[in-house]
């Protein structure tokens, strides 16, 4: 079952809210990007359109799925962390979104159809993280915050 | 299934926790070679998948049944399946919840996709014969085999390992492959499969040597010539993504084949790195050319068609056969890539297949080597890359994929 609630799904169908990958390269560094094609596939996996072969996320991409490292994409406010799982560069799905793309972009070409298996989504909406540190780590607050309002 | 933490497979990937299980799996599953079950084999449909048939070279089986024609794993790349027969202890293609995946020993190791059919595989020439019998695909690369036969073997000496001949004989016979292909019509089918949107970012070109013309090998140049002049007709720039392994040329026919035609990578495979090995399993190519020629060749090719664009392609594991061979691996290994190196620090790449003993060769009785040779192999190769700067684009996975090495290879940003 997949972890994206109907909720989740909206968000990275909502054309409107930022969607950005991030992968780690050789030395562990951080690379994120705008994924601008992340769509729902089949199954409740993410679906990231790779459209240059030799971009440092598509190599960190394939590094992920040759030696199992975590990948995170960031919806809004939502962090979705997971792993790529299947590559396509041949075929029926990588057809149809080569002409999707293809659709959006002039002379647009697409490398790799990538599918990533969602593991943990941790929503960073502010209200939300804050009541959490707040009821998790009251000791970090700063208490000018709890003080009596004064005249 | 949980996964046998024992197999042969597993070891070695501890050894090398560099190289991808992945790589590993791949090469280990040419090495060994795969036997398709019925259910397997029950899964294929024409319409969606390739079968086998269409390749210039058989299979260890030596059977022409229909099967898969290869397989592709979760990374993009792909496995050349040699159909094996089950007493040679093969990989198992099998059927787990509806698909196909790899099995050995009982265990599911990895889930694969047949290679799927393109939209012209369906399509018939105007000559009568199907368009597959005269350009056939991989996931992403037009195949042209414009001459099926090798005139190396007209003295009876082919390379030890090959079968072009044998296969030409079964190929014309029981599945209506044309010898020797119309320019025109191959032209007509690249034409028609680049209709098909996203499929195909190459066009590769190989046959059998033609030693004859006016100098040696200039009737196997005009030829070539020919067919990717009347396949440049298709293309709006002067030069396309292309491929070609053909016989070690002088400079002159190179320079020909450059200027004339689109073509932008050459690779010319000299199958063994080591003289006296390539005069003993490579006679024709030892008396027509020569071991210290094909080497310079390959070097002049780089002035023709640039660093990175030139390559040579090795069969390895026949330079551990009997009764000429290295004695042991590690000599093998150590002697292949010095001369590998040799020709990296001048611009020449080298990329090997896993050699595949097919049973109407004079090599087709022996064994080819250890899963950790040809991973040692692989990650040597790699390395040289690496030293020298060599990109591998136009032999890669999407282009070739039999070559472990350059799979490796996908990681660089060149």
């Amino acid at each position: 079952m997949s972890l994206l609630s109907q909720e989740i799904i909206d968000r990275v169908k909502d054309r409107s809210v930022s969607k950005v990958i991030a992968t780690l390269d050789e030395d562990g560094a951080p690379y994120a990007v705008v994924s601008r094609f992340l769509q729902i596939g089949e199954n409740g996996l993410l679906v990231h359109l790779e459209l240059l072969e030799k971009s440092e996320t598509n190599r960190n991409l394939l590094r992920s799925l040759w030696y199992e490292k975590k990948i995170a994409i960031s919806v809004g406010d939502l962090v979705i962390k997971g792993r790529p799982v299947k590559a396509h560069v041949s075929g029926p799905v990588f057809r149809q979104y080569y002409e999707q793309v293809r659709s959006v972009i002039a002379d647009a070409d697409l490398s790799t159809v990538w599918l990533i298996e969602p593991e943990e989504v941790i929503d960073e909406t502010y209200a939300i993280r804050k009541r959490q540190e707040e009821e998790q780590f009251p000791f970090s607050v700063h208490l000018d915050r709890l003080t009596v309002a004064t005249k | 299934m949980a996964q046998k933490t024992t197999t042969k497979l597993g070891e070695v990937a501890a050894r090398y926790p560099d190289v991808p299980r992945l790589i590993i799996l791949k090469t280990d599953v040419q090495r060994r070679g795969v036997f398709y079950s019925d259910a397997a084999v029950g899964l294929l449909d024409e319409r969606l998948h390739q079968t086998t048939g269409t390749h210039i070279f058989g299979s260890r089986d030596g059977d022409l049944t229909l099967r898969p024609e290869s397989l592709l794993l979760r990374d993009g790349s792909s496995i050349i399946t040699t159909p094996t027969p089950l007493e040679e202890d093969p990989y198992l293609v099998d059927v787990k919840e509806g698909v196909p995946w790899l099995f050995d020993d009982g265990v599911a190791l990895e889930a694969v996709d047949y290679w799927p059919a393109p939209d012209f595989y369906s399509k018939t020439a105007n000559s009568g014969v199907p368009m597959k019998n005269i350009v056939s695909a991989r996931p992403q690369r037009l195949n042209i085999f414009p001459y099926r036969y090798c005139t190396f073997w007209n003295n009876n000496k082919g390379c030890a390992f090959c079968d072009i001949v044998s296969q030409l004989k079964k190929g014309g016979k029981e599945l209506n492959i044309p010898a020797k292909l119309d320019p025109k019509e191959v032209s007509d089918v690249v034409g028609e499969a680049l209709k098909e949107p996203g499929r195909f970012s190459a066009v590769f070109l190989t046959s059998g040597s033609i030693v004859s013309g006016q100098t040696p090998f200039d009737d196997e140049i005009d030829y070539y010539v020919q067919i990717l002049q009347e396949v440049g007709k298709h293309f709006k720039a002067r030069k396309f993504p292309s491929q070609i392994i053909g016989t070690a040329f002088t400079k002159k026919q190179l320079q020909r084949l450059y200027d004339e035609t689109g073509l932008m990578s050459y690779t010319s495979d000299i199958e063994v790195l080591n003289e006296e090995l390539f005069n003993q399993l490579c006679p024709g190519k030892a008396e027509w050319i020569g071991y210290q020629e094909w080497k310079k060749r390959l070097v002049d090719a780089v002035d023709v068609f640039g660093p990175g664009r030139v390559n040579t392609g090795l069969v390895a594991g026949i330079e551990l056969t009997r009764p000429h061979g290295f004695m042991s691996e590690d000599e093998a290994l150590e002697r292949t890539l010095a001369e590998a190196e040799d020709l990296a620090q001048q611009g020449v790449s080298t990329v090997f297949i896993v050699w595949s003993p097919r049973p109407d060769t004079p090599l087709g009785n022996q064994k080819n080597a250890s899963l950790d040779y040809y991973i040692r192999l692989a990650r040597g190769l790699h390395a040289l890359r690496v030293k020298y700067r060599l990109p591998i684009g136009y032999d890669d996975y999407r282009h070739c994929g039999n070559h472990p090495d350059s799979d490796l290879s996908r990681l660089l940003p060149y």
